[in-house]
């Protein structure tokens, strides 16, 4: 569904991403996991088309988006919830919501993924009419989620979701994650959570310093010994 | 489709009386703001007359109209625009040169409808070559601009809005001239008595068509697509990339509006503006002091602070006289920044400028 070929990304002169390569299945849960600063984000970003890449390929169901701006690559069906989340903070929870549903035609359609959303975080609904800039860090997040699910998205990326969140709402998120992919949607997760990441995904990637340095099998990657002493601590 | 088939969720929230929100929103310093400006208002048109409200609604409604084009092009372009005046300018010379030959045409040929409508023909020129102008700034400047760096955006900014200004300046000087292009009036009608004063269609019009504008404007922010998609541009541009909004094509569209509004402004009050370079100074000011007042960001807030700065400027004609127009606002704004360094209108949440 996604295939990265040698991109490279750079913020000016400061070269992030190296050679990288990945290839996401149609319906898998895919993680990314590295230490801070190695570009994890910066590889979210290129495939959203948040930020110009230097040179690599990407082709999404077989179209190549390398060139392709944001707004394009949202209309192709791959919608990114980005760390910094970038709500519409003076805009109410459903404002957002419609808001995430912009490519999206039909009234009907819109309102489906609404309920979808609302039951999925029965919290967001409670907050409806609450605007986003007043909301608490775990609600944002599932408003984040939820505005990314309102393009009704095929590949949805999600960047360190359980950032600075309390356990019970990293929890929520986690399993709201499972129920999308149970759902079809093929998730791609960057994570720093790795042993909760671990238990969830079919496949992982990890990157150190820009470059891909392993990548396995959920099985693969729990047993191997670089990841158990560095990411697991044991 | 990734639901289908899932039960509706129920109305969680029970919304508030709308009679408490009014209450509360009074009690906040845009409440007290409006309120005390509308006392004001209402006692100046007792002790001078009633055309006092009519000539804060002639100015104040265009001041108004700039405003908010202003705090259109900051919020969803981030530019502090110091040419905005040009537009108005641009405005002036375009129903200028659009009007003066139908006059002189009716002159020899009466026409009671032409003679009705060609003021109405000025006006819309003047908005149209405005939104013209906008494309042309906008591609000619500012789109080579985003597409280079975005480093010191705001500076850059701020000094190319200086130069388009001066360009625009110098360029009707160089090609139209420094005399004053103006005309006596729009309509050879008789003014309209209305609550015991005089007024004339000319001012009429602009203060109706400056409210009905201000009208569509708020409907359309606040209702359509597009305008959801501005206001969400102005919030957070990379999040409106992320939800697939073409952020060019907005932000090329907010450039439009607001050099077509001022455009108008300026074709609109022709008969008291008449054209020439720096005609556009004066709005320039006002807009700017309304933007200070009630802080950027505040559409609602600007289209209020425009007929605050009116009233004001009037009350202090009126009651100090004649050349301290400018004085008393800008002490007015000074303490209101020692106060309120947002402006009266200042919203807690954050947009894209405190970020
Ligand atoms: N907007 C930016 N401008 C310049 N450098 C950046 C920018 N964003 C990230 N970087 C740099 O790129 C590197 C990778 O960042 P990032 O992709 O955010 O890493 P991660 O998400 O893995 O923590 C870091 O060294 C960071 O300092
Ligand atoms: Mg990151």
């Amino acid at each position: 569904m996604l295939e990265v070929n040698n991109l490279n990304t750079c913020y000016d002169f400061l070269h992030v991403l190296w050679d990288v390569s990945l290839v996401i299945n149609e319906g898998e849960y895919v993680c990314l996991i590295g230490p801070n600063g190695a570009g994890k984000s910066t590889v979210l970003k290129s495939i959203a088309g948040l930020i110009e890449i230097k040179s690599g390929e990407i082709f999404f169901k077989g179209i190549s988006i390398g060139d392709k701006k944001g707004d394009q690559i949202c209309r192709m069906g791959i919608s990114l919830v980005s760390e910094e989340m970038n709500l519409f903070t003076g805009m109410t929870v459903m404002e957002n919501l419609s808001m995430g549903a912009y490519t999206i035609r039909g009234k009907k359609k819109k309102e489906a993924l609404m309920n979808f959303v609302f039951e999925l975080f029965p919290r967001l609904a409670e907050r409806r009419i609450q605007l986003a800039g007043t909301l608490s860090g775990g609600e944002r997040k599932m408003l984040a989620i939820g505005r990314s699910l309102m393009s009704d998205p095929s590949l949805l990326l999600v960047d360190e979701p359980s950032l600075g969140l309390a356990p019970r709402v990293v929890d929520t998120v986690f399993q709201a994650l499972e129920v999308l992919n149970k759902k079809g949607v093929t998730i791609f997760l960057v994570e720093q959570n790795v042993t909760k990441t671990l238990q969830v995904v079919d496949r992982g990637y990890v990157l150190e310093r820009g470059k891909i340095v392993l990548e396995g099998s959920r099985v693969e990657l729990s047993r191997n010994e670089h990841i158990r002493k560095i990411y697991l601590g044991v | 489709m990734i639901c289908g088939g899932l039960s509706n969720v129920g109305e969680a929230i029970v919304m508030e009386p709308v009679i408490v929100r009014f209450f509360r929103w009074l009690k906040s310093s845009a409440g007290i703001t409006i309120l005390v400006t509308l006392v004001i208002a209402a006692y100046a048109a007792m002790d001078q007359g009633a055309y006092v409200i009519i000539n804060i609604l002639v100015t104040g409604g265009m001041w108004a109209l700039m405003a908010m084009g202003l705090t259109l092009m900051f919020g969803v372009m981030n530019i502090s625009n110091f040419a905005h005046g040009e537009y108005f300018m641009i405005g002036t010379l375009v129903a200028y040169y659009v009007f003066t030959p139908l006059h002189q045409h009716l002159e020899s040929h009466p026409n009671h409808l032409l003679t009705l409508v060609a003021p109405v023909i000025a006006v819309f020129s003047a908005f149209v070559v405005g939104g013209m102008s906008g494309i042309l700034t906008d591609r000619l400047v500012f789109y080579p601009l985003r597409k280079r760096s975005k480093e010191n955006w705001l500076m850059n900014c701020f000094l190319l809005t200086l130069g388009i200004s001066v360009i625009l300046i110098n360029a009707h000087q160089l090609i139209f001239g420094t005399q004053y292009k103006g005309i006596v009036r729009y309509w050879p009608l008789p003014p309209v008595s209305l609550f015991g004063v005089y007024i004339s269609i000319d001012r009429l019009f602009a203060s109706v068509l400056a409210i009905v504008t201000i009208a569509i404007f708020w409907v359309f922010m606040k209702y359509t697509k597009v305008g959801q998609a501005l206001r969400a541009v102005s919030q957070d541009e990379t999040g409106a990339l992320m939800v697939g909004i073409s952020v060019d094509n907005i932000q090329l569209l907010a450039m439009i509006m607001s050099c077509a509004l001022a455009a108008m402004a300026g074709g609109s009050l022709l008969f008291m503006y008449p054209s020439y370079p720096t005609v556009g100074l004066e709005p320039l000011y006002n807009s700017w002091f309304v933007i200070i007042i009630v802080g950027f960001g505040n559409i609602a807030g600007a289209a209020a602070g425009g007929f605050m700065i009116a009233l004001l400027q009037i009350l202090t004609r009126v009651y100090v006289g004649e050349g301290w127009e400018y004085v008393i606002p800008v002490l007015l704004i000074a303490l209101v920044l020692i106060v309120k360094p947002n402006g009266l209108f200042g919203s807690k949440v954050r947009g894209i400028w405190e970020k």
